[in-house]
């Protein structure tokens, strides 16, 4: 067929009648014709129009042929099929509206998982030809780093790979000059940042080589959402300035909503490196991204990179010996390694639930089947054929699972509206494409898909069952039992079980992800977190620039914390236990060389002298921080025990030096060891205790760190008093994230959260299924074996042993599905150990409490039904035979 | 189709029809039949309701138009006339004819 016809049939879809009547006229008008001539021949009417007939040939066969040559024969099959399915389950509409409401809770529920893992695992990045954009380091032994200038120069200018590289750091920058100060994460990028990534700008433009120069880099470009945020997207802000750090920079750009790379700058301003920074080849802390020209693999930039870096190794061996370069892909550094995990778990937890969904569905179609049989037996015997009758059934479980779809995609925008509401703003930002979610085409074609399968597999078994009838038993007079066949039983009680099976499944995954989502939660307990307050400050290098300023600023800050009324503890550090910002760093210890590609290395915290009687932190030997450790004096540490155990067991650390740093900090001091303190968590994803060195900040002040401020009470009703005493010493620093530190712990752990929920959601929808499908096969039983039950009551059984014998019924049934269940449950648990963070994956509690909940709640429902039995009068039952 | 009656073959038909469009300019359907059995000296009796299928299928090709008018007793009809590409078609269509036929011929011909 040419593609004119194609159009022409498709377009004569819409409006057949007309041209039916218009064929009628047509062939009237041919026949009149006809007719006449033969008259004026001499025939009389009748016999010329009989005669006009005979030569036109069958109309009606003409009629077909002419209405096959128009259309599209098979979509008007499929229409006539459609309506006629329609008709059907508008017959039974409380049939239509559970399977349909069943339907779009499953289907909405995976469209809104696939939705998120399409926006933040599969594109978070709007870059044209993602797949050619990656990210190169430096590597050496076992782990890699960033990247040092000098070196990303060589390899700019000796790789061929690639058609261009780019750098960038960050870096926290205090904004002033609008209300209170405001802490923003700054990209600095090479100018090429913006050609690799092949960015577009939403207006304005982005910066050039030219304004990459110290001196002319005073120019900024926005992300969208802080143009947004803190400048009302105000479409005359290019050309505006802004004050960063005490400098005047005008904005010339703002990149559009879909940019998300980085996902957590503000702002993006110039990398301008002094020549000096520019021949640095230590300092491996840039990060490098670049397109690959057409056509190069992964793989050869990466051994190109590698034979440079050989090179390098040779040509400056006290800075680059050793070193290698690794090339990865951008997406894969951008999702991390959880994230792409956890939303496929949730994603199959959703299929999971479909599944529950489907076995549903097949359950209430099998009912109707039943209810139907006379319906298919009539049709049978009319001499429609098994292949036109299982289109015909098929189409109607098509139908419902479209229905199903479109209630769904309701479902999937409630869903997401929720998730996306529930997300605090700060954890939103560090995940890529957060705000990219939603429904959009793929996601439509996704529950499309999800439709059709949920329709198949639902709806097939069913059908075919209802097909195999007995015609002659269907069609005698008075067969009126709803007595299904062996077979049919056979076939529910399998979906029934399976149903039972799979929201075990769920139920055990949902509490082990609870459970252990409740003792993370809880692990920072002990120093007790609802009486903390605690808030980040990053002091502006400009006005803090060296470490006695620095200390200055710390020390004036903490006592005016002190002195506030209310105040038990004030104190900052690096690291908040159970947080997340565990800093790991090299350290060599004096008088001990290092094995040759050996590495030791521990958790890096510097806090403040009360920082340990603040949180309660035992100290074990020794002494703490004290009022002397000032920076004229020796530098003095702490260590943790795991850290005495792992490198000095069985000796004295008190007194013995070390130095921070690997091999190349050559002049950092020695620090001696004055205490020893209980062990610590820093980072809540490895439960594996770190050793720990604790440094003084008096001595070795940070240029941000986080305040904790003990309460005497609610932590929160501090906060304003924090603020004014803070804005008193200097009113130009931000205070970031203040909130106490249980909510911190909470945000921590937000992505977790979201997880543990969901999962649940799954959980209790398909415990929620699985009850109704019990219900329904048991009350299908009793119904069945009315006059069974009455024979054997009128033979003397009481109503009791009838109750008896349904639930054992149900409870064999649930039996079942459980112990499989658990067996599912228990072999994926243990698969997906580690995703599971405090709890053990085959926890006792939650599986036998569970297996308890379960079989309680099967019998439950079971219990009406088996009622129903017991209430059955024998005379009425046997009567009715 | 045809019950006992010679099936003409559909591009046989396509052709008959364009040309007698092509001979009698705008004509309804009855008036193509009747051409076509008259030009064939009747040998060949179509059904002539088959014309009507073949119509649409020329119509759908974009080989030939329809609009309705009035026949020569003032009846309603609905006339069909050839567009331009059913002109140049008229053309490929009786080349392609004309081989068909004289390879056909090849083979009926006396063995010599």
């Amino acid at each position: 067929m040419d593609m004119r016809t194609v159009l022409s049939r498709i377009a004569s879809l819409f409006h057949g009648r007309k041209l039916d009547r218009e064929l009628d006229e047509e062939l009237d008008a041919h026949l009149a014709l006809a007719t006449e001539e033969k008259m004026r021949a001499g025939l009389p009417r009748e016999a010329a129009r009989r005669a006009a007939l005979r030569e036109f040939g069958g109309v009606t066969q003409v009629t077909e042929q002419y209405r096959m040559q128009r259309g599209l024969p098979f979509l008007e099959v499929l229409q006539r099929d459609l309506r006629y399915a329609l008709r059907q389950l508008m017959k039974s509409p409380g049939f239509t509206l559970t399977t349909v409401l069943t339907l779009a809770i499953g289907i909405g529920a995976n469209t809104a998982i696939f939705s998120m893992m399409d926006a933040i695992v599969l594109r978070p990045l709007a870059i044209p030809d993602l797949r050619h954009v990656v990210v190169a380091s430096e590597e050496q032994g076992r782990g890699y780093k960033q990247v040092a200038l000098a070196n990303y120069q060589s390899w700019q200018q000796q790789s061929r790979s690639f058609e261009e590289l780019a750098v960038r750091t960050y870096a926290y920058m205090n904004m002033t000059g609008g209300g209170e100060a405001l802490r923003v994460e700054a990209a600095k990028t090479s100018a090429s940042f913006f050609t690799v990534l092949r960015s577009k700008v939403l207006m304005g433009r982005v910066y050039t080589e030219r304004e990459c120069q110290p001196g002319q880099n005073s120019v900024i470009v926005l992300s969208y959402g802080f143009w947004q945020k803190h400048l009302g997207g105000d479409p005359g802000v290019i050309g505006r300035t802004i004050s960063l750090d005490d400098r005047v920079y005008s904005i010339i750009g703002v990149l559009p909503r879909t940019a998300q790379y980085p996902s957590t700058a503000d702002i993006f301003v110039p990398l301008a490196p002094t020549a000096q920074q520019w021949q640095n080849r230590a300092d491996r802390e840039y990060l490098v991204v670049g397109r690959l020209k057409p056509g190069v693999q992964l793989e050869a930039a990466q051994s190109e990179l590698q034979s440079i870096a050989t090179r390098l190794g040779k040509e400056y061996p006290v800075t680059n010996a050793g070193w290698s370069a690794r090339v990865e892909p951008l997406l894969s550094q951008v999702n991390g390694e959880m994230t792409p995990i956890y939303v496929r778990l949730m994603l199959a937890a959703t299929g999971f639930l479909l599944l529950v969904v489907c076995a549903n569905v097949a359950n209430l179609q099998f009912v109707r089947g039943i209810a139907r049989r006379s319906e298919i037996a009539v049709r049978v015997a009319l001499g429609a054929g098994h292949g036109r009758l299982l289109r015909h059934l098929l189409t109607e479980s098509l139908l419902l699972g479209v229905l199903g779809a479109a209630g769904g995609l309701v479902v999937a925008s409630l869903t997401l509206r929720l998730c996306l509401l529930a997300m605090p703003e700060r954890v939103a930002r560090y995940v890529a494409g957060w705000s990219n979610i939603s429904l959009n085409g793929r996601a439509l074609l996704f529950s499309l898909g999800l439709a059709v399968a949920a329709g198949i597999v639902s709806g097939l078994l069913p059908a075919l069952r209802s097909l195999r009838i007995n015609l002659v038993d269907e069609l005698k007079a008075g067969s009126r039992t709803t007595s299904g066949n062996r077979q049919t039983h056979r076939l529910r009680n399998l979906f029934a079980a399976t149903q039972i099976a799979l929201s075990v499944l769920l139920v055990v995954g949902a509490a082990l992800m609870c459970k252990g989502m409740w003792s993370m939660l809880h692990f920072a307990d002990r120093y007790n977190p609802a009486h903390v307050l605690t808030f980040n400050v990053d002091l502006p290098v400009a006005r803090y620039g060296n470490n006695a300023k620095q200390a200055a600023w710390y020390q004036a800050s903490l006592e005016k914390l002190r002195a506030l009324p209310g105040v038990a503890h004030a104190e900052i550090t690096s690291a908040i236990p159970e947080g997340q910002d565990e800093w790991i760093d090299d350290f060599r210890i004096e008088n001990r060389p290092l094995m040759p590609g050996k590495f030791q290395s521990a958790t890096r915290v510097t806090v403040s002298a009360g920082y340990f009687d603040a949180l309660g932190i035992k100290r074990l030997a020794g002494r703490t921080f004290a009022e002397g450790d000032t920076q004229q004096a020796q530098p003095v540490a702490m260590v943790s025990r795991k850290f005495v155990d792992l490198y000095f067991p069985g000796q004295d650390p008190l007194g013995r030096r070390i130095r921070m740093g690997g091999a190349s900090a050559g002049d950092a001091p020695w620090v001696r060891i004055v205490g020893v303190v209980e062990d610590v968590t820093y980072a809540w994803v490895e439960r594996s205790m770190q050793p720990a060195i604790y440094l003084n900040a008096a001595q070795m002040p940070l240029n941000g760190a986080s305040y904790l401020v003990v309460a005497n009470g609610d932590p929160i009703a501090l906060a304003p008093a924090v603020r004014g005493a803070l804005s008193e010493l200097d009113s130009a620093i931000p205070l970031d994230a203040m909130q106490t530190y249980r909510q911190y712990v909470a945000e921590a752990l937000t992505g977790l959260l979201y997880v543990a929920s969901l999962l649940s959601a799954d959980a209790l929808i398909g415990l929620l299924l699985a009850a109704i499908g019990i219900f329904g096969v048991m009350a299908n039983v009793v119904a069945e074996r009315t006059t069974e039950i009455g024979v054997r009551m009128a033979l003397g059984a009481s109503p009791r042993e009838m109750v008896r014998m349904i639930l054992r019924r149900a409870a064999l049934l649930a039996g079942t599905g459980i112990a499989i269940g658990l067996l599912m449950a228990a072999a994926l648990a243990r698969l997906g150990a580690n995703l599971l963070f405090g709890v053990r994956p085959d926890d006792p509690v939650v599986f036998g409490s569970i297996t308890v909940a379960v079989a309680v709640i099967t019998l439950l429902v079971s219990y009406g039904p088996a009622r129903r039995a017991a209430a059955i009068d024998p005379m009425r039952a046997l009567r009715a035979e | 189709m045809g019950d006992g009656k010679p099936d003409v073959l559909q591009g046989t038909l396509d052709l008959m029809v364009l040309k007698t469009l092509e001979a009698m300019g705008p004509l309804h359907g009855y008036g193509i039949a009747r051409r076509i059995e008259q030009v064939s000296g009747e040998t060949l009796t179509l059904n002539q309701g088959t014309i009507y299928p073949a119509l649409l299928r020329l119509e759908q090709r974009g080989w030939i138009k329809s609009e309705w008018g009035l026949s020569e007793a003032n009846r309603r009809a609905k006339f069909y006339s050839l567009s331009r590409t059913g002109r140049r078609q008229i053309e490929a269509e009786t080349e392609n004819w004309e081989r068909v036929a004289a390879t056909m011929a090849r083979f009926l011909a006396p063995s010599s």
